[in-house]
């Protein structure tokens, strides 16, 4: 039986799914709830996701089926016929997706036959059941792109051996998304790869149309997308790989070598050096600032299960932090906490599934007692608290250091930045150091 | 019975005549009101908007020490995230410390639907009392509960008895009306049935002894305290700058304010029933309460538009006044701060004289302001309502009256608001939050309708609003450079058709 939550870190199956729409280009979402969702949504995304404001046609732009009482009574796929019917002669789109809410899955709205009368006629318009009460918004995300890519895309007759396909990491609720997705397709076109990642602003709605033909499908989580990328595999025939999220050089080198080797490029080992030798020479010049000043640190990470793993494992081999804490907030079920538990079997701190920021905060507490004035007390310091805006006040209260990477991100703008590869190295570096420099002056 | 007796509110759709879609001029909408055709317009094509129970929330979440436990899936929560950070910077400004905001959701999922969650919100309302210590625990109910019928209000009662908070019910299912306005009401009758408004002897106040020789004195004193305070009704839209420049000016008529219900403590509102007069500073946001404090307390009420421009400020102000018998200094007191005011504002008219503006937003403010800035020469060329209410009759008459050839339309629609810049062309555009992203996107400069960090109200306020118009008109290369490389979702068709064209009877 579940139980209630506090404050969750993520939104519902809707929310996820609108957040993934909103990147896609030319992809127009159709709301199928009342009024009010697609706004709520859009602004839990929009201020979390560090200033991620509206695109194309989304957040408050989205069409709505907008039903009322009305509707919740005598049900709503007239309402919804007649919002897709003005959807088609308003929006210039290429795809249009009807997105459900729990309100009309409640009264067993038949959006799908609602659907296929447009379908029939030869619209692009698909329909996913995106109800709260089947999922939070990472299920959304996988719902929606098993409506896409498993249903609506067609196999494609042959397969383009330099054409992989990127999958696993959530608009929106990854932070990082865009950033993260091109700096992958800046490093698998080293490899001579082309790199559909669908959600990053670099690519059309022909990257969409081009999955089916890819060779090789990458999943950027071990959590995200593998049960989506199966069913992939069955219906197009792509074999999947799921690995994580490259952050920082060795993460990077052992990723373009695991990936050269499945799709036969043959020279990873010229990128690796390449990309090494300009990472260190940034990074040498950094070195005096870090160590004179004494910046490792005891680290606690609050992330998504996809973020655990490559954000500490670049905290411990990179910086030569030592984690202390790792909480990972999203729900998962026990084969996906099973199997992320092992990955970390390398680190000295396994990870403990926890969403509550007060929860967390006691936790913190419980596992590291802080000292009552003893002479002789092994506290947890230095600290460093890597997570959301929910562990703010969690870190001043204990006097660590802080920075927000993860879901809800409402103390960051976030553009074009990302974590992943030598690139986002460099960036995270820059990110962690500036949180402690900036109180100086 | 009364609506105050029933436990679950009325959503104003049925309370009030209201409506959220139309287009023409505010003569032709009052007809349209009087004839009952406005309650028939309706869109063929709608957009995602707001939710009744964000606007309730974003009420809740100000109160101090408080805790919501939301009685939904897990995504109707989603705004208190961005509420909590705003409601932290209200506190803030108001010298509260920042406080996380703390909420629950019973997270329903399939099995809840079809089985109830009331055992889950029990646990989550008994979790919050251990856990936070609250003063009150806001329970909200949400669209999903209305429909599997878990009977919220009996939960909200039996838990009264169990946990040491107040426990507040709040009914605010989205889907019941689209009208967000429902939100004030909704918050307010969870207030005012479930919070005590009577200040209580000994925790507030020392009881007179009748047998104390200073007792008539002490209860003269007592009376004239009383004869001379105001309860000044905010809003999430009025910041403390408002509520300070509010406050600046009847205090300087010898009246006490005490301003509710945002940013309050369960002891101010203990205070409510001890004022003269209670003042709503926007048309269509306080009846539901006032109107109850009138029937219970036999308090009168003030509800008379919004101090938006010296016109206003003073007919408001005196009015006020003339409660206590105040007319003559109130009078003085405009004559006096519109004469610094008016100097004050004199730079900025050379610079906004003549400029054509749309405004929009609610439905009494953006009237308001609109009739506000006509007086100083601006054009305006359109207003557009979020929503229409009776309540905002005496606005829009004032409307119809000085502004007749304005175009008048009530929408919150985004691509109508497109539609309206990119083919009327305003030279700037007064708008709600939310849409000023869309105006920069079509090249035009907007300036906030309203905002927390500022004051829009009295006499400082007005000689804000001409300063940020001139502001963002001092520079508009930031639009201009966008509108060159943004692309509008909308087929070319519609930009040659009517804005409304979507609005059916």
């Amino acid at each position: 039986m579940s139980e209630f939550i506090e404050k969750p870190r993520a939104s519902c199956a809707l929310g996820g799914a609108l957040a993934a729409i909103s990147a896609l280009p030319e992809v127009i979402p159709i709301v199928h709830t009342s009024a009010g969702c697609g706004g709520n949504l859009m602004n839990f995304l929009a201020f979390g996701g560090g200033g991620l404001g509206a695109s194309y046609c989304s957040g408050g732009s989205a069409p709505s089926s907008a039903v009322t009482e009305t509707e919740i009574v005598f049900g709503g796929t007239d309402r919804l016929h007649e919002e897709i019917e003005s959807t088609l002669k308003l929006i210039d789109g290429k795809l249009y997706i009807v997105a459900t809410g729990c309100m009309t899955e409640m009264i067993g709205d038949d959006a799908a036959g609602t659907v296929s009368e447009f379908a029939a006629e030869g619209e692009p318009v698909i329909a996913i059941s995106t109800p709260s009460f089947k999922g939070d918004s990472y299920a959304g995300y996988e719902i929606l792109l098993d409506g896409i890519f498993n249903r609506w895309l067609r196999p494609s007759d042959g397969k383009d051996a330099k054409l992989v396909n990127v999958f696993g990491i959530v608009p929106g609720y990854d932070p990082f998304f865009r950033g993260d997705l091109e700096e992958i397709e800046r490093l698998g076109a080293l490899l001579g790869l082309r790199v559909n990642t669908f959600f990053s602003p670099s690519q059309t709605f022909d990257n969409i149309l081009s999955a089916p033909r890819a060779a090789l499908n990458i999943v950027l989580s071990r959590t995200r997308g593998v049960e989506f990328a199966e069913n992939f595999e069955e219906r197009h025939g792509t074999p999947y790989w799921a690995t994580e999220l490259p952050i920082g050089p060795e993460a990077t080198d052992a990723f373009l070598r695991e990936l050269a080797g499945k799709v036969g490029a043959t020279n990873a080992e010229d990128v690796i050096e390449a990309e090494n030798e300009r990472y260190y020479r940034y990074f040498e010049r950094a070195v005096d600032s870090y160590a004179d000043g004494d910046l490792r640190f005891f680290g606690v990470t609050v992330t998504n299960s996809s973020y655990a793993l490559p954000l500490n494992r670049y905290l411990y081999r990179e910086l030569g932090w030592v984690p202390a804490d790792v909480f990972v907030t999203d729900s998962l079920s026990d084969e996906q906490k099973e199997s992320l538990t092992q990955a970390f079997a390398e680190f000295p701190a396994a990870p403990q599934f926890v969403s509550g920021a007060t929860k967390i905060a006691r936790a913190i507490t419980h596992n590291h007692p802080e000292s009552r004035g003893e002479r002789y007390f092994d506290a947890l310091t230095p600290l460093f608290i890597v997570g959301s805006t929910y562990e703010k006040q969690t870190a001043a209260k204990r006097g660590a250091k802080y920075l927000g990477v993860s879901f809800p991100a409402f103390d960051r703008t976030i553009v074009s930045q990302g974590y992943a590869g030598y690139r986002g190295g460099l960036r995270l570096y820059e990110d962690l150091i500036s949180a402690i420099m900036s109180a100086k002056g | 019975m009364s609506y105050y007796e029933q436990k679950i509110p009325p959503v104003r759709d049925s309370r009030l005549q209201l409506a959220d879609s139309y287009s023409g001029s505010a003569c032709d909408l009052l007809d349209c009101q009087k004839e009952g055709c406005l309650m028939r317009k309706n869109r063929s094509f709608w957009q995602s908007g707001s939710c009744q129970m964000s606007l309730t929330l974003m009420m809740a979440a100000t109160v101090q020490n408080s805790v919501i436990v939301l009685h939904s899936p897990a995504g109707c929560g989603s705004m208190l995230g961005p509420i909590g950070v705003s409601s932290n910077r209200g506190r803030v400004q108001r010298g509260l410390p920042p406080t996380p905001a703390n909420w629950l959701a019973t997270d329903l999922t399939e099995t809840d639907v079809i089985g109830g969650g009331e055992r889950k919100l029990r646990e989550a309302i008994e979790y919050a009392d251990r856990e936070f210590r609250p003063e009150i625990i806001f329970v909200v109910s949400t669209c999903a509960p209305n429909i599997i019928g878990d009977d919220v209000a009996e939960v909200v009662e039996s838990e009264k008895d169990k946990v040491s908070a107040k426990v507040v019910g709040l009914h605010c299912p989205g889907f019941k009306s689209r009208v967000v306005a429902s939100a004030y009401d909704a918050f307010y009758h969870g207030l005012l049935r479930d919070i005590p408004f009577e200040p209580e002897p000994w925790k507030d106040y020392v009881p007179l002894d009748p047998s104390d020789p200073k007792y008539p004195m002490e209860r003269a004193k007592e009376n004239y305290q009383k004869s001379h305070t105001i309860n000044l009704w905010n809003a999430t839209s009025i910041g403390v700058a408002d509520e300070n420049e509010i406050e600046r000016l009847l205090t300087a008529l010898g009246l006490k304010v005490r301003i509710f219900a945002e940013y309050s403590s369960l002891d101010e509102y203990r205070q409510i029933s001890q004022a003269a007069l209670n003042v709503s500073m926007c048309n269509v946001h306080d009846d539901y309460m006032l109107k109850y404090l009138e029937e219970k307390y036999g308090m009168p009420y003030y509800i008379a538009g919004m101090p938006i421009g010296f016109t206003e400020t003073r007919r408001w102000l005196v009015g006020i006044a003339a409660h206590f018998g105040l007319e003559a200094e109130a009078e003085k007191l405009a004559d006096y701060e519109e004469k610094l005011a008016r100097e004050a504002i004199e730079p900025f008219l050379p610079k906004v004289r003549g400029k054509r503006a749309i405004i929009g937003g609610g439905v009494v403010r953006a009237g308001a302001e609109a009739v506000a800035l006509a007086e100083f020469g601006i054009d305006i060329l359109s207003i557009k309502a979020y929503h229409y209410d009776d309540n905002a009759e005496d606005v829009y008459a004032e409307v119809a009256e000085k502004l007749p050839d304005a175009h008048v339309s009530v929408s919150t629609q985004l691509f109508e608001f497109s539609h309206q810049l990119r083919t009327l062309k305003p030279d700037f555009v007064i708008t709600h939050n939310g849409t000023h992203g869309a105006a920069a996107k079509l090249g035009v400069p907007s300036v906030q309708l309203f905002s927390t960090e500022g004051a829009f109200f009295g006499y400082t306020g007005f000689w804000q609003i001409l300063r940020r118009i001139v502001f963002a008109l001092g520079n508009t290369s930031y639009q201009t450079r966008l509108a060159k490389h943004i692309k509008q979702p909308y087929r070319d068709w519609y930009w040659e058709a009517d804005t409304f064209s979507f609005i059916k009877e």
